[in-house]
Formats: structure tokens, sequence, C-alpha cells
């Protein structure tokens, strides 16, 4: 079924993810994308341990995870893709991963960053790597749980 | 998107509470309005203000964190409004069912699908004011739900604003202000914009929908009561998404078969003490899709083990230290009172500012402010630390407090001059709020609290007697039901916060890896999945309800499938067959609301008289009424009434006035 969902979100797995698109789509595998992640052996042993039973839970570094997403998107398991940064999908993207739809599911406000709607906040470099995501094909769309109907990142994009 | 469906739920309840002539309905319901079935109790300015202070308080943080559990859902919300009105019975039974299409509720991480508490309050007050009955309330407050996400979404925007005043004490150092704009403006700003709509609609609303209620063909009105009885099995299924899986779906027939097998007459207390013994079995014996201590995990970690480890700034003892530090006397220590404030912060606060932008995050501040207190004494110091914890967070509040704990225990470590960066205090805040959010909202959200309330809402609605399969509106309410919902979530939820934080604490990240891998969380999640779905199963045997009304002939005798072969083969058979239908269109991602408009056109489209004159006024339960539409609201329709004799004897008597009118008029 290919990459089911390629999120990004920066708190990886949560209760959107977990109780929401989890069960919606039912989901059999999650892959985390994440260079700091991937470094953090607490971290990453807390990922692997908190989903639900049956729920596998890979945690990789970009370059890990660009070989490991092509395979998978190959294969006909049902995965979901999180990552915490545009620049890693755009990473993943441009190393070949088949990526059809990229979902903003929760990008933090802080110091810079633009709020483009309810939870979804964007740097300028983010919205950068957001737009080159586009032009190499792949619709980036904000939504937040699987209930909401997306989205299109180019609706909001006012273009400055 | 959220715009999209609030405004069909303005639409839906304003098309219903403006329909009518608004001069003649200023102060509550007006006596002429009142049907001779209908006993409306007029509202009073008083009742209504209470109404609407009711309605902030389920969104405030003056309940111990526990509004969200107890006043904001709508069959808590039904018993107060019940006993402001003066019926607090049939109040609960109204919030009970209302409470049904929310029962796979669920808000998470600043999203909410619609306001269970709005329509909760209103609902129950304007159904218990016109004197509606509760099946045709939930149609009604569902519409309201969808129109009181305006408030909550309103709030979320404007509240993002006092994150930044809060910003501005902590450049000053200010403690106490951070924790001040961590609620007083937040609240001042709930309390208008929850008290006014809410006030109004209280006082206005019950007429306004007696009155259109009155002007609507009877046939719709009977729509409504159909819809009562279908829509219940999107709030069923919606659950079932979460707990209706694997080796614990024959649970669900379990409970569903034991209440109608009964004919209703079993208290779900009774259902819910068969689902422990069945879910401690289940444990024991059965267990299929019980963790094996995960082969594929190992293979995961491994992978990702291949990369190298180059450590964050925390050494491995830093923060996972069972109590202080070895090394040497520490400078400052948290006492267990700070620890205690802290936690009551938390608890009390931790959405009292709920925003957009930080969501949790001037709520983490302010209940750090105990610790802070205590910690660091210079003003550098000081604004540093408030700075770092005013940051973007959240998690579940309640199972998510370990994060609390451990980042506490880090701070300490940190003033008695362990070598702790900012960097290593926000990345296990940032790190472990996730997973703890998906655990806490799992455990919370999605398990504990719709079983609790399944439970509360059969004692609730399920003194119904007599019919074959047990109807809402044969019901006298239980408040019981309400009473024993609040004590029980109250105190599991509480529990779990309090055991997390100061777990936390004392053993930090250890604790969590440990907990997590001794699989007690799943053991939990497998036993309640058990409970949740006899619970569910019997909570849907009572309120979902179908009733074929046409006959067919068959051999000559003309009878009602259901009533004649599907019910005494299998009671309720066709309530069931729609639940599983619903939980199956869930799962193929059919939108919940696109679903919730689909059931309320078919019910209304069900109710039209197709096959006949349809009901002459609503005290006509005549078989031609009952058997002139789809569905029927009541009951599937017996048998054609046999001929009596009486005939012969009729004509002696007085001629009745219907009979004639159209004979003694001609000149």
């Amino acid at each position: 079924m290919s990459l089911r969902l390629v999120r990004i979100d920066d708190r990886l797995i949560h209760g959107q993810v977990v109780a929401g698109w989890l069960r919606t789509i039912g989901a059999e595998r999650i892959v985390i994308v994440d260079d700091a992640t991937a470094r953090d052996e607490f971290l990453r042993e807390v990922l692997v341990l908190a989903a639900p039973q049956g729920v596998p839970v890979e945690v990789h570094d970009v370059a890990s995870g660009a070989a490991r997403c092509s395979e998978l998107a190959a294969a006909p398991e049902s995965v979901i893709v999180l990552a915490r940064s545009p620049r890693t999908v755009l990473a993943l993207r441009q190393a070949g991963v088949p990526i059809e739809v990229v979902d903003l599911g929760g990008m933090g406000a802080g110091p810079g960053r633009r709020r483009l709607h309810k939870t979804i906040s964007v740097s300028p470099d983010e919205m950068r790597e957001l737009r080159e995501l586009e032009q190499l094909g792949t619709r980036v769309e904000i939504q937040i749980v699987a209930d909401d109907r997306p989205i299109a990142f180019r609706s909001l994009d006012s273009g400055n | 998107m959220f715009r999209k469906f609030a405004g069909l739920g303005g639409c839906l309840t304003l098309a219903l509470l403006l329909a009518a002539a608004m001069p003649g309905s200023v102060l509550g319901a007006s006596g002429a309005a009142t049907t001779a079935t209908t006993h409306a109790i007029t509202v009073t300015a008083w009742q209504a203000a209470l109404i609407a202070i009711g309605y902030y308080l389920a969104n405030s943080p003056w309940l111990f964190g526990l509004a969200f559990f107890t006043l904001y859902r709508p069959l808590v919300a039904g018993f107060f409004v019940g006993l402001i009105l003066g019926d607090p019975a049939q109040g609960t039974l109204i919030g009970a069912a209302i409470n049904i299409p929310y029962l796979g509720f669920i808000s998470a991480g600043g999203n909410l699908p619609a306001d269970a508490g709005f329509a909760g309050w209103v609902g129950t007050t304007v159904a218990l004011a016109s004197g509606l009955d509760a099946t045709k309330a939930i149609p009604i407050a569902f519409g309201l739900g969808l129109l009181g996400t305006i408030i909550f979404y309103g709030r979320m925007a404007i509240d993002s604003v006092f994150a930044h005043w809060a910003d501005a004490r902590a450049e000053k150092a200010d403690i106490a202000g951070v924790a001040l704009m961590n609620w007083l403006p937040g609240q001042l700003l709930l309390f208008v914009i929850s008290f006014v709509p809410v006030f109004l609609l209280a006082l206005n609303g019950p007429s306004a929908v007696q009155d259109a209620l009155n002007s609507l063909p009877l046939w719709t009105v009977n729509g409504l009561v159909i819809a009562g009885g279908i829509l219940p099995a999107i709030g069923i299924a919606l659950n079932m998404r979460f707990i209706f899986r694997g080796s614990a779906i024959p649970y669900f027939f379990i409970g569903y078969i034991l209440m109608t097998a009964t004919h209703g007459s079993l208290s779900l207390v009774v259902v819910a003490a068969i689902g422990l013994c069945l879910a401690y079995l289940h444990l024991s014996f059965v267990r299929r899709d019980a963790p094996a201590p995960a082969p594929a995990r190992a293979e995961a970690v491994g992978r990702a083990e291949a990369e190298p480890s180059t450590g964050v700034a925390v050494s491995t003892g830093a923060a996972g230290g069972a109590g202080a530090p070895a090394e040497a006397e520490p400078k400052v220590r948290l006492t267990r009172g700070d620890l205690v404030r802290s936690w009551m912060l938390w608890t009390f606060f931790a959405h009292a500012n709920y925003n957009y932008e930080r969501l949790q995050g001037t709520g983490f501040a302010h209940a750090m402010t105990p610790i802070i207190k205590r910690l660091y004494t210079t003003d550098d110091e000081i604004r540093a630390a408030l700075k770092r914890h005013l940051v973007f967070f959240n998690t579940e509040p309640n199972f998510g407090n370990v994060v609390h704990g451990t980042v506490i225990a880090m701070e300490e470590q940190r003033a008695n001059g362990a070598a702790i960066s900012d960097d290593a205090i926000n990345s296990v805040k940032s790190g472990l709020m996730g997973p703890m959010a998906g655990i806490g909202d799992t455990l919370s959200q999605s398990t504990i609290t719709p079983i609790l309330l399944a439970l509360g809402i059969g004692i609730a609605g399920g003194t119904a007697s007599g019919s074959a399969v047990p109807t809402l509106s044969g019901a006298t309410g239980n408040p019981l039901g309400a009473i024993i919902y609040i004590v029980l979530v109250s105190i599991v939820i509480v529990a779990i916060g309090y055991t997390a934080w100061m777990a936390g604490y004392a053993r930090g990240r250890s604790f969590v890896t440990e907990l997590l891998k001794s699989g007690t969380i799943d053991r939990v999640l497998i036993g309640a999945g058990v409970l949740g779905n006899m619970v569910l199963g019997a909570l849907a045997a009572s309120f979902v309800v179908v009733n074929l009304a046409p006959t067919v002939t068959i051999a000559g005798a003309q009878m009602n499938l259901q009533a004649a072969i599907i019910d005494p083969l299998f009671p309720g058979a066709l309530a069931l067959g729609l639940v599983v239908m619903t939980w199956w269109l869930l799962r193929r991602r059919v939108n919940p609301l696109a679903l919730l408009a689909a059931f309320l056109v078919f019910s209304i489209i069900a109710a039209y008289p197709f096959f006949g004159p349809g009901q002459q006024n609503s005290g006509d339960y005549s078989y031609q009424a009952c058997t002139s539409s789809l569905l029927h609201q009541y009951s599937p329709c017996g048998a054609p009434p046999v001929p009596t004799v009486v005939p012969a004897a009729a004509p002696s008597t007085q001629p009745s006035p219907a009979s004639q009118p159209s004979a003694s008029s001609q000149p």
C-alpha cells in the first residue's frame, strides 16, 4: 500500500497519531526519520516502546531512512512516516523516495515563525523547503487529524 | 475547515431557534405554545445564568483539572441542568442521550471535533425546558455541538496573545506575573465568550425550539425521534474504532446479547461486573494479541543503533538516577511540598491559557513556578528558567506528568551544579511529550473515559422496561448514573496524574522505559478493551433503535418482518446490524460528520408517510398511522387489528362526530 501517510509533526508520535491516524488508516508500521532522535538512545527507546502493541516502530537518520522508505514504499505494508521538519522530507524526496503527499500535522510556533493554520507555523526556511517539495511534485497539505479535510498548502502560501 | 462544520451546526440550530417568531419568546417558554403532551418549564434569568456559569466551569481550570472529564460531558451537564431546572432525573436522561454520539469524542493537540460541553449544557436546557423527550434532543444537541466549536477556536486564537504577555513578565524575572498571565486574561476572555451565548440560548432557546417543532409537520418531528435512535450508532461506532479489535471483538456481542436477551432488565453495573470477570479470564487464558516481548521491536532498535551514538549533553545518570546525586551534599533540595504545589498548579491550570501558539506552554511555566522559586535566586537564573519553560508544550495532562516529574528532577540537579544544558532539558521535554501523550490519550480519552461514560449513561437511562428491545422514550432517568461516573472518573484520573508526576521525579527516565517494558500498560489496555466492549455492546442494545414500520403479506398473512420474524429469532438484530455497518463505514474512512448528516436525512425521509395517510395528530397510534412510513419512532408495528364484532352495536349509540361531518354539513 506504499507510504500511507508522510507527516511532519514536531511531536512525532502522540495522541493525534496514535489514537487518530493509526486507527483510522489502519497503519501497520511507523517509521520515524529524524537525525537528532536517531542519535538519542533514550528517546529512541521511548518512541519504540510507546507505540501501541502490534505496531513496530523504526527510528532512522535521514541517510538510512531514505533507503528504508524507498524499500517500504514498494512493499504492500501500510506505513506511516513521521518527520520533525520539512528539511527531512525534502531530503527523503531528493534521495528518490516516492512521496505523493506530505501532511503538515504539527509545527509549533516560536520566534520568527509565521502561523499558517491553527497549530501549524513555519519559518521562512521551512516555507522555502515546502515550496521546493511542491516543485518536485509532492503535494503539501495540512490535515491535523484524519477526520479533517485536507487544506492545500498552496492555498495558504501568499508568496512571501 | 471547522468553519464549515460550525456553519453546518449553526444553520441546523439557528434554523430551529429562529424559525419561530422571536418577539413572542422573550422570557422562556411561553404558555401558549405548549402542546397538550409536553410539560414545559420556564427558564428564569437566574437559572439561565447558573447554566451559563456551568458551561463556563466545564471549560475552566477551577475544578482541579477534572472539568473536562466531568462537567464537560453531556451526561454530567444534563444532571446539573436538571438540578438547576428542578428535574434532575429527566435532565440526566436527556444528558445521557445527548452524550452517546460523543462516546468516541477525543480532543488532542488543540483539535476539537465538536463541543460536547455546549451540546450538553445548552441541549439539555432546551430539551428539558421545552418538554422534549430525550430522543429528539439528540439531533438538536448535535447541531449545537458543532456551533459551540466557534467558542473553542476563538479562544485558542486569542489566547496566543496572552502567551506574549507572559513572555514580557518572564523578561522581568517576575515569577508571579508569569503565573498570573497564564490564568487571568485567558479566563476573563473565556468567561465572556462562554457566558453570553449560553445565557441567551438558555433563556430564549426552549421556546424557540418548541415553536419551531410545533410549526413543523408531524412526520418530520417523528423523523427526529427516529434519528434519536439511529445517531447513537455513530457515537458507539466511533468508540469501537479504538477497542473493537482482535480477540476482544466477541465481548461486544456478548454485551449486546446479554442486554437484549434479558429485555434490557440487566443493570449496566451487572454487565460491567461480568465484563471485569471476563477481562481477568481473558488476560489469564486468551490474550492472543498480547505483546510478545517484541522481537520486531528489537530489530527496530538494532537498526537505529547502527548510528553513531553521540549522546546529547545528558549523561545517563543525570536524570535517571533514583534520588539525589550522591557526590556532594546538595545546595538546594526540593521539598515534597514544592512537588505537590507544582503538581496542583499543573492539574488546575494546564489548560487555563490553551492556545494555538504554545498549547500548554504557559501552563507548564505556571506549574514550574514553585520549583523555580525554590531552586533559583538570581534574576538571571529565574529569567532563564521562566523562558525555558514558556515554549511550546503539549502532552496528555495526567499520564503525561511523567515529563514534568523528570524535568523537575533535571532542574534540581542543574541547580545543584550538574552539567545539564538547556538543550538537554528541552530535548527531554520535546522528546517525551509526544509519546507520553500518545499513551496518555489512549488511556484516558479513548479507554477510561468512554468506558466509565458508557457505564454512567447505561445507569442513567437503563430503567426502560416493557418492550422487547428497551427504548429511550420509555425510560425514566437515574441521576446515579451521572454521580457514579463523576466519582469514578475523578478518582482514576487524579490517581494517574499524581502517580505519574511523583514517579517521574523520583525515578526519571528509567521509570518511563521500565514502565513501558513491563507491559503493564498493554495489560491495562487489553483488560479495558474486554470490559469496554461488553459495556459498549450493552449500551448499543439500549440506545440504538431501529423499528420497521410497514407490513408485508407472506402466505396470506400480513405481518411486520421485524416483529414477526427477526426479533423473535435475534432480538435487536437490525440495530446491531446498523452499528456494525456504521463501524465498517467509519473504517472505510467515511467522514463521521458526513455520515451523521446522511443518517439524519435518512431518518427524516424514513418518517415520511409513503404508504398511507400518516399520523393525524401526535396522539394517533392507529395501525394505519404506524405502517405509513418506512421506520417507526417507537416500536415495530404489530399485526393488523383483528376486525372486531363491535360494528353491529356502534350505530345504536351516538354517531361519532368524526364519522359524519361531511354528511351532516350537506344541505
